[in-house]
């Protein structure tokens, strides 16, 4: 247990298996090895110094039967020498005690702070490697699952780092120094003493595995109660509407009652183990007093030995419940620490190592603005871990300053497509081209700061409005920041509505602030993406929830947006696609057909596009209707 | 980094570690202001104390018992020091020799004595505690699962998740780890005092003058401690609150190439977070030292002044021996009263919360039915004439879901709801199910107000089919006739889903379902739901979206069950597809919470309004779908069916 130590060479330990669990534990710390070995060595000169006191103890019994014993002549000399002896154990004594409260502050502090800090890079290079990855392992993973990872998990490695490295430390010191002083006072009491002492191991070891067992269980049957409870509170619309609530109680009650049971039969052991071992350690002291007690009467062993004896014994007891509670820490710890591995040796699948866009040096301020040519050469693509071809054989130049609408049914890869511009998900070398360079040879952050990328799901952070519009502006001052702020929602038309918000720009959004109604999100999201003044902006059904008018106005207005060239805009609704350069429609991941708007129409009956522009009509028709509807029902409070 | 170890915590440092204090104003949106603003309200906290108090009362004896064994734990830990120290005086100094062997056994036996009483204690406060816990927690779900969806509308329902898993937890922690124990710390720490002060009160004297102080630190750094914990906890949540943020919202912050930007915030809230939680260790390594110390410092003037009085032959030397044990024991529970008081405070904190949910008020009822709720025996006989009667209805204030609503349901009538998102179908259910009550009008069922039927028979009357269908872990039997007493064979329940068009094999039913039934389709979930609905044997039918997952072939089958189950029984089927509504006897158009359009299929197309648009329009899209699906007969490996 004790290569423990970060300054351990753990890297050349020929037995490779362990190392990848254990190369987090000790990397980690490694920066650290000042502070750590100074605590460990402060720790170490407490424990030196904690075997002082009961030799102190034992000269000042030994001077009180010296005195008791040797009543004679003298006596008055004697005690006056024998006082003088005191005071000199006393000052010994309290200058002990200084020296160990200040070491004591320290080593805690230097260990305990080093772990943390070792607990904050971890948590940061944690981030770091999430930011890096792509999509695909967003897709995979659960926020929750990454979330505990980065909150427990961290701390079950730090536990180990901290407390658990600690107690070791100081049980290994404990355990190494006193029985030393023990043979060195007398080898004969410390035999007696130890008589049980190959009892503990093994008693530590057996309560240990049926601790860990139980312990295993109570987790078990805590997380089976939280789920029952949780899927009837989530379900409880269920639950009421069949009026089974008293089924559902019944659950949690037997659910609860099996917790219960593997609680008190842990407890069974637990609340054994600290007091058996204290009972352990204490026949030392019978057998001390049984057997050891008569050699003080025989005058063999002086009374001062046999009372420094008892605190030895008594100091014991610590070191050997320390040892499994470290274990415990250092089990958990490799567990962890194997799962943070996992996230911490993936890869981006979109990035190639050679050019990191987040590790190397910042991208050159100024980008030479991109032309804004696109081009699809022969693309097939499947998300990273699937084998269902989501677009195959896409071949489509869009030429510089095109407006390029993208029609097709929900799941015919409009979305994939064009989430493959900014490289979203990775495709393959020679598919796709912009400015006529592969996208693969493209650094990845000037890419993508050529592309103002719109989705369908908005997302907004917990910030300001004004800083969520500037999200993408970074080298400029605030006020610079303003006005090209303003500029861009007012594309978005959504600027007249923030100076009505209770704060205007300042108003804060997210969980915590502003709840917004889902056309407003998607307009700030869109005034988040002019603002950079992309060249090519990519918008991904990303004005659904805009009402017509609004919407038409917006996409005439973006045609006069500064910076623009290309446009690749996919949408349901035929107003928006009527006014493109070029349409094409996909379908189940091919392009069925592509055009003028004029000349897919009169391609006949049959076509694709055709039944899709009839269906719109109507759709819209149908939304005349329903607005007609409601501006003819009168009551000021439907407004509302 | 090195001054910093050694920067007081006290004066003027504690600004720094003011809760809120000190993050950056670009991040100040993570914070929870609730967490960071709670603070131990000790009026409501001690009402806690009491309301604990009186759940232990029914079972005095076993406090009584438990406290008999600490008392007993105390005395022999008391008694220990002082028989070694006896058995120096009466034997060893004395040279007897068979008095040493008497000695021995009776140490033995005071050994014996204090650990089978504290691990007996032990087991009776856990189990006591366990008891408690456990009934508090059913009471507690009870209470929830009789509020009304009202509430769950308006609370998360993860906040309320925590408070019968973690809060009741924690109570439990409070119970076993920091009450009990805490009487154990406070009671050796008396006896010993008193013990010392009766047997030897010069030598107590010493000891007794380094208590003041140590009892002031004590209270000092548990306060601050419990300050430091807590700004740690609302700093933490900061960091996870922006952590998780920024996972989800990834896909923007990696189009906008802001990794650095936010991977520098992270760094500076992982370090605000870090700061606090050295602020802690800080405080703590003090802590600990100064109790320490104040030891030594006793011991110091235990050791001259009582080796004095020995060496004049004032004290037996043997007591000498037991005092410096006795300072052992006393300060070692002293430094983990700071933690155990932390322990409980907290445990009061979640106390304070589980007792202000049990104070919420159920839905309105006779009451036991849902302090004790007994299986809900449906209406035999039921026809299921629904009348509306000016009913208005607003989820809050005045914006009016349903404005003047009147509607007449013959009983077996079949009646298709069609509108929008928001016209207010979903509030018709949950009105007729009574999980809303309307604001004005009333709802009448066979002629009486549907106030006065016992809402759970009432629902248990119901058969309520829904577009999400939710399921819950355990086996597709369980989840079929969810946990009914006498729910059928297997062999039953497997012909009965065949002719709906799911084939499992019979010895599936009483697996388990994975991850709650996620590895099932929409649509085979839907059928469950609709079996699910069928035993209940229910005397009137709602179908919210029920088949809208389940593929054209399988609905067909569906559907003439349905029309086997539901043969003169008055149905409600809400629907997107206007196609499921066309068999029906009227069809309800609602827009914005009122009744546009009413009456036939044929009657509405030919009335051109509404629904004969949305018709149109539907229709129109299912031709768009078959070209899409003539275009490419035999595309590779694409299923890409409308329906996911």
């Amino acid at each position: 247990m004790s290569q423990k130590a970060p300054e351990s060479p753990q890297r050349q330990v020929p037995s490779m298996k362990s190392s990848p669990r254990t190369r987090l534990l000790l990397d980690s710390l490694r920066k650290y090895r000042g502070p750590v070995a100074l605590g460990l060595l402060t720790l170490l000169l407490v424990d030196i110094t904690e075997l002082v006191p009961p030799l102190l103890l034992k000269g000042a019994l030994d001077t009180v039967e010296a005195t008791l014993g040797g009543t004679g002549d003298g006596s008055a000399l004697a005690q006056d020498q024998a006082t003088r002896k005191l005071l000199e154990l006393a000052l010994v004594y309290i200058g002990i005690a200084v020296v160990q409260a200040g070491c004591r502050y320290l080593w805690r502090v230097l260990l305990i702070h080093s772990s943390m800090n070792a607990a904050r890079d971890m948590r940061n290079q944690f981030a770091e490697r999430l930011f890096t990855l792509s999509q695909s392992f967003f897709d995979k993973r659960k926020v929750g699952d990454l979330m505990s990872l980065a909150t427990s998990d961290v701390e079950a490695v730090r536990m180990a780092l901290g407390a658990g490295l600690l107690t070791l430390a100081d049980a290994v010191f404990y355990i190494l120094t006193i029985p030393l002083a023990m043979f060195w006072l007398s080898p004969r009491l410390a035999l007696l003493s130890f008589i049980m002492m190959p009892v503990i191991p093994v008693f530590v070891l057996y309560a240990e595995k049926q601790i860990d067992r139980r312990y295993r269980k109570v987790q078990e049957n805590f997380s089976r109660l939280s789920a029952i409870v949780q899927e009837g509170l989530s379900g409880v619309r269920v639950i009421k509407a069949f009026a089974r609530e008293d089924a559902q109680l019944g659950r949690i009650r037997s659910a609860g009652h099996e917790h219960a049971q593997s609680v008190l039969s842990l407890t069974r052991i637990n609340a054994s183990f600290g007091p058996g071992l204290d009972f352990l350690m204490s026949m030392g002291l019978v057998f001390l007093l049984w057997l050891g007690g008569p050699w003080v009467v025989e005058g063999t062993i002086s009374l001062g030995t046999f009372v420094a004896f008892q605190r030895y014994i008594q100091k014991m007891v610590w070191p050997m419940t320390a040892i499994g509670f470290a274990i415990t820490h250092y089990q958990k710890a490799l567990a962890s620490s194997a799962r943070l591995n996992e996230v911490l040796d993936a890869r981006s699948d979109v990035e190639s190592e050679e050019q990191p866009n987040l590790a190397g040096a910042p991208p050159p301020a100024p980008h030479p603005v991109a032309r804004g040519k696109i081009e699809f050469r022969g693309l097939d693509f499947a998300f990273p871990g699937s084998d269902r071809q989501v677009l195959q054989d896409i071949n489509l130049v869009i030429e510089p300053g095109q407006r390029v609408a993208f029609v097709g049914s929900i799941g015919s890869g409009k979305s994939a497509l064009l989430s493959l511009v900014p490289r979203l998900y990775p495709c393959g070398r020679g598919q796709v081209f912009v400015d006529d360079r592969d996208i693969l040879d493209w650094r990845l952050g000037e890419l993508r700061s050529q592309i103002g990328f719109v989705s369908q799901e908005v997302f907004l952070f917990s910030e300001g409005v004004l800083e969520n519009i500037a999200f993408g502006l970074q080298d400029r001052t605030v006020s610079e920041w303003r006005t090209q702020v303003e500029r861009s929602s007012q594309f978005a038309a959504v600027h007249d509505e923030i100076l009505l918000f209770e704060a205007g720009y300042a108003t804060r959004l997210g969980e915590r602030g502003l709840n917004l109604s889902g056309g407003h999100k998607q307009r700030l999201t869109l005034a988040r993406a002019i603002a950079r003044k992309p060249s090519v902006l990519v918008l991904d059904d990303a004005l659904s929830a805009v009402d017509v008018r609004t919407e038409a106005r917006i996409l005439s207005d973006l045609k006069r947006r500064p910076g623009r060239n290309t446009e690749l805009i996919a949408a349901h609704r035929i107003s928006t696609v009527r006014e493109s350069d070029w349409i094409v429609v996909l379908d189940r991941g091919r392009i069925a057909e592509q055009g003028t708007h004029a000349r897919l129409l009169a391609s006949g009956e049959a076509g694709i596009y055709r039944r899709f522009y009839d269906q719109q009509r109507l759709r819209e028709e149908l939304e005349a209707y329903i607005e007609e509807l409601d501006s003819a029902r009168t009551g000021p409070e439907v407004r509302a | 980094m090195k001054n910093q170890f050694f920067r007081p915590f006290l004066g003027k440092h504690k600004d720094r570690v003011a809760e809120t204090a000190g993050i950056d104003a670009d991040l100040e949106g993570y914070l929870d202001r609730e967490e960071a603003t709670h603070q131990a309200q000790s009026r409501i906290q001690r009402m806690a104390i009491v309301r604990v108090w009186r759940r232990i009362r029914s079972e005095r004896l076993a406090v009584a018992g438990g406290l008999a064994l600490i008392l007993v734990a105390t005395g022999a830990t008391i008694f220990e020091p002082w028989v070694f120290g006896r058995a120096i005086d009466r034997a060893l100094l004395p040279k007897d020799m068979d008095a040493i062997r008497v000695w021995a056994f009776f140490y033995f036996g005071i050994i014996l004595l204090r650990v089978s009483a504290t691990i007996l204690q032990a087991l009776v406060f856990e189990n006591l505690g366990q008891r408690v816990v456990k009934q508090l927690r059913v009471e507690l779900y009870q209470r929830l699962q009789s509020l009304s969806m009202e509430v769950y509308d308006r609370n998360p329902s993860g906040r309320l998740i925590t408070r019968v898993t973690n809060d009741i937890q924690s109570l439990g922690d409070m119970f076993s780890a920091g009450f009990v124990s805490m009487i154990l710390n406070l009671l050796t720490i008396a006896g010993i005092l008193v013990w010392m002060t009766i047997s030897a009160p010069r030598l107590a004297v010493y000891v007794l003058a380094v208590m003041p102080f140590l009892f002031l630190s004590v209270g000092y750094f548990s306060e601050k401690l419990r300050y430091c914990y807590r700004t740690a906890r609302s700093r933490l949540s900061a960091l996870n609150a922006f952590l998780a943020e920024n996972i989800l919202g990834m896909r923007v912050v990696q189009l906008f190439g802001r990794e650095r930007l936010h991977l520098e915030r992270f760094d500076r809230l992982n370090s605000w977070y870090i700061d606090a939680q050295k602020n802690t260790v800080r405080v703590f390594s003090l802590f600990v030292p100064t109790i320490t110390f104040a030891q030594g410092l006793a011991t110091t003037l235990v050791l001259y002044f009582g080796a004095g009085e020995a060496m004049r032959g004032e004290m037996a030397p043997g007591m000498l021996v037991a005092y410096f044990t006795y300072i052992g024991n006393l300060f070692q529970p002293m430094r983990d009263l700071a933690d155990k008081w932390n322990i409980f405070l907290s445990g009061m904190a979640s106390a304070e919360r589980i007792f202000g949910l049990l104070d919420w008020k159920p839905e309105e009822g006779p009451v036991q039915t849902f302090t004790d709720p007994v299986a809900a025996e449906p209406y035999p006989e039921l026809r299921g004439e629904i009348v509306f009667e000016n009913v208005w209805f607003a989820y809050e204030g005045e914006k009016w879901v349903l404005r003047d609503f009147k509607l007449t349901v013959r009983a077996g009538e079949r009646i298709g709801v069609v509108g929008h998102t928001g016209a207010g179908k979903s509030t018709l259910i949950s009105l007729l199910l009574r999980f809303r009550e309307p604001q004005r009008g009333r709802v009448l069922l066979d002629g009486r107000d549907i106030r006065e039927y016992d809402r759970r028979r009432l629902r248990a009357s119901i058969g309520m089919v829904q577009q999400d269908v939710f399921l819950f872990s355990g086996s597709i039997e369980e989840n079929v006739h969810l946990w009914r007493h006498n729910p059928g064979t297997a062999q039953d329940l497997q012909e009965r889903l065949v002719r709906l068009g799911l084939d499992f094999k019979q010895e599936d039913f009483s697996r388990e379902l994975e991850e709650r039934g996620g590895n099932l389709s929409a649509g085979q979930r839907q059928i469950l739901a609709f079996e699910r609905a069928r035993t209940m044997n229910p005397r009137l039918w709602i179908l919210d979206e029920a088949t809208s997952n389940i593929d054209s072939e399988t609905e067909h089958r569906v559907v003439s069950e349905f029309d086997g189950a539901s043969r003169g029984k008055t149905c409600f089927l809400i629907a997107h597809r206007l196609a499921t509504v066309r068999e029906c006897d009227r069809v309800l158009v609602l827009h914005r919470g009122e009744l546009v359009e009413c009456g036939s299929h044929v009657e509405l197309i030919s009335r051109d309004g509404l629904y004969a648009r949305l018709y149109r329009f539907q229709t129109s899209s299912e031709e768009l779908e078959t070209t899409l699906s003539a275009a490419l007969p035999d595309a590779a490996g694409a299923h890409t069916s409308p329906a996911t």
